[in-house]
């Protein structure tokens, strides 16, 4: 639930509040990509998708770039992976409303399948789960907080995750790359979750690329001289990830700029040195805000953010890259952030959530039937 | 005041989307999940501030939505819980705020919109706050000053629509009208809880201008978009009532009127039934009597309007409507609340 009130609209409407997305290649199936996008933070038992929304997934080639201002090259082509709900209906008298949804690929596949069906829905190419499960995110975020607030590492060895047992709702797509993206596609891929209204115009109202950007690295308006007062992450959160407009790009790209050496200083010392412009060497990979995975790699539990590190050092990646439940990526990326891989591990002190999730679909832990009350520290309380 | 030109000038991006949102089962259904969640960090006392002002809020749009004062109450003593948990807390003042305006009591929640500003609790949403208020009490110029600065700063689906309303209740209904189309088109979400509650204050504003078709009209898109929408349902009965369909008017209010704590659709029952069925008119005048003099002692603010309107009409008591109605004229000073004593003092006569 890393990116849980990423804006004012988000937080009005949990139906089309990306908590997190996922994406990694299957351990079940090979040559299979799985893509999961949760919403409704803390979700009750009868929380239920929109039928308004389109819940869908944005799926592109990419190549490592060989242009000095671009990480990646973004192929034109993309595939969608869509799925839209049904308004719910009461098959029984008395009973629970019963959904029921269609996952909808751009190359034609569709698939149907019943909300909360642990077996999902299965056809040529694409297997879909929708439903109620335990949100894989953990990280302590208030400790995150207080350490914004205070410029010193606020976190602790036994950390605490607000999402500790809380539940989502997930959407899990399992696509066989061949059947629906074609033989001779990948093995890149650059990858987006979105919401978006299903009218006949579809506007966006939330993207999600790589956790924690919303949060960590754009939230913190205090250090931006050029946008103080101004809550970027709803503008963001409507651009298209491919193709930034131009008419905010400058904001985000401030804001960054901004915050991104707030977090390379707290070791006190500088492992992200500015180039003339004042620009941090992250923000222009971190504004291409798409995680990619290799689906020609096998599934590896730890492999966020490997290609960019990669990258970065100039050398081959060695793993899938992507993002699975189960991966401890807060620390991963604190540790980019602060250290850029040249000191200690930053640990948020939370290194999982209750249940794990599991090598088989739909993979993300089954509810939790009793959820604790969130775990709200009081920023004033001794760490 | 004619129209807000600052506002219209900063007009951005519009976009021209059919307005779809979650139906409306769906949405209660998901509205109720987000409650029961809250509630439960509530009890165990683990939600901070801003969770119990998130969870204050929903328990009041499900007030409104569903016409249910016990609603409101919840969210009054969540407020004042709140506030005497954090007292130093901007978030905990501004929901306090809200709460107690929504019964009327106009200077207390002034009173904490200070404290919060003291406290430099979000501007932008306190002064929101405190224009809302001003409306209400009648002081129309300082509603618009603050509306006008916040729609220039940025021009979206809120702040137009604060001031599509101020003009509404002014009766500037041409500039009203343009503000609802800009606040409408501005809308980028799928909840229909905003969209119904906006075309509901746009069928409230042709009510007041005697327009009952095109009242009709905006009342019956807000409760298609929002079919639980109390009072969306209990206006549309009142305008097909006076557009002489009694019968739709008498189905659309008589469940309401079994289920609502809210007097008024007993009261406007009552009102139908009088020459048509006389014992059942008295028996929903009774109620709502019982129920409006049950609010007046917890609520005297809030309810001194609705019940002087009731004893000047079914509830035949023009002395203790004059009463309701001075008041009602003590705590807002508006065009209504003027025409409501004047009204009384006739029938008083």
């Amino acid at each position: 639930m890393s990116d849980h009130n990423s804006g004012p609209r988000a937080l009005a409407d949990p139906v089309v509040d990306i908590t997190d997305v996922y994406v990694f290649p299957s351990p079940e199936q090979p040559d299979s990509l799985v893509l999961v996008l949760d919403v409704f933070p803390s979700a009750e038992p009868t929380a239920l998708f929109s039928d308004a929304v389109d819940y869908r997934f944005r799926v592109r080639p990419v190549k490592i770039s060989r242009e000095a201002t671009a990480a990646f090259a973004v192929s034109e082509t993309e595939y969608a992976i869509s799925c839209r709900f049904a308004v719910p209906v009461e098959r029984q008298r008395g009973g629970p409303l019963v959904q029921e949804g269609t996952c909808t690929a751009s190359t034609g596949q569709t698939v149907g399948f019943r909300v909360n069906d642990e077996q999902g829905g299965k056809a040529r190419g694409l297997r879909v789960f929708a439903g109620r499960r335990m949100d894989p995110f953990f990280f302590d975020g208030v400790r995150a907080a207080k350490t914004v607030m205070t410029g010193q590492l606020a976190f602790v060895p036994v950390g605490d995750s607000r999402q500790f047992r809380q539940n989502v709702l997930s959407i899990v797509v399992e696509v066989d790359i061949a059947t629906v993206f074609g033989a001779d596609a990948g093995p890149l891929f650059a990858v987006v979750g979105e919401t978006a209204i299903a009218g006949s115009i579809t506007v966006r109202l939330e993207r999600y690329g790589r956790p924690l950007i919303k949060s960590v690295v754009l939230g913190a308006k205090h250090l931006d001289t050029v946008n103080r007062d101004l809550d970027i992450r709803d503008l963001y959160n409507q651009e298209d990830a491919f193709k930034l407009g131009t008419t905010y790009l400058g904001a985000y790209r401030a804001r960054m700029n901004a915050n991104l050496p707030f977090w390379d200083s707290l070791d006190k010392k500088t492992d992200w040195p500015p180039d003339a412009h004042g620009n941090h060497p992250l923000t222009e990979l971190l504004l291409a805000d798409f995680m990619v995975v290799d689906a020609s790699k096998p599934y590896a539990g730890d492999s966020y953010l490997e290609i960019e590190r990669a990258l970065l050092k100039g050398t081959k990646h060695e793993t899938c890259g992507g993002r699975t439940p189960n991966d401890d990526i807060a620390d991963t990326f604190l540790t980019m952030l602060v250290n850029a891989g040249n000191g200690p591990r930053i640990s948020d002190g939370v290194d999982g959530q209750a249940v794990r999730a599991s090598r088989a679909f739909p993979y993300l832990a089954p509810p939790e039937l009793n959820p604790p009350a969130k775990i709200q520290l009081s920023l004033d309380k001794p760490a | 005041m004619t129209t807000c030109d600052g506002a219209m000038a900063a007009t951005g991006e519009v976009i021209d989307a059919d307005f779809r949102t979650t139906e409306g089962v769906l949405a209660l259904v998901n509205l109720q999940a987000q409650i029961d969640g809250q509630e439960r960090q509530a009890a165990a006392g683990e939600l901070d501030v801003s969770g119990q002002a998130e969870f204050i809020e929903l328990v009041a749009l499900r007030g409104h939505v569903l016409g249910c004062i016990a609603d409101y109450e919840w969210a009054e003593r969540l407020a004042e819980q709140v506030v005497s948990d954090a007292p130093s807390d901007g978030v905990a003042l501004l929901a306090r705020a809200r709460a107690r305006a929504t019964f009327h009591r106009f200077k207390d929640a002034l009173t904490d919109l200070d404290k919060a500003k003291r406290l430099r609790t979000d501007p932008t949403a306190v002064d929101a706050e405190r224009a809302a208020i001003f409306q209400a009490i009648g002081q129309y110029d300082q509603a618009y000053t603050i509306y006008c600065d916040a729609a220039e700063r940025r021009a979206d689906f809120g702040s137009f629509g604060a001031l599509a309303t101020l003009y509404a209740e002014r009766g500037e209904t041409a500039a009203a009208e343009r503000c609802f189309d800009e606040s409408r088109e501005r809308y980028r979400g799928v909840s229909p809880f905003p969209l119904a509650l906006l075309e509901f204050r746009r069928g409230v504003m042709w009510i007041t201008q005697g327009e009952l078709q095109r009242a009709r009209s905006w009342l019956a898109t807000a409760h298609r978009r929002l079919p639980g929408y109390a009072p969306a349902q209990g206006h549309l009965a009142e305008v097909e009532a006076s557009l002489g369909d009694t019968d739709s008017a008498i189905t659309r209010l008589r469940p309401l009127a079994v289920s609502s704590d809210d007097p008024d659709y007993a009261a406007q029952l009552a009102r139908i039934l009088v020459g048509e069925d006389e014992e059942a008119a008295r028996a929903w005048r009774a109620k709502a009597a019982a129920r409006y003099d049950d609010l007046i002692e917890r609520h005297p603010e809030a309810f001194s309007d609705h019940a002087a309107a009731f004893l000047l009409d079914v509830g035949e008591d023009p002395h203790r409507a004059l009463a309701f109605a001075r008041a009602n004229l003590e705590v807002r000073k508006t065009p209504r609340a003027y025409d409501l004593v004047r009204r009384a003092e006739r029938a008083a006569k």
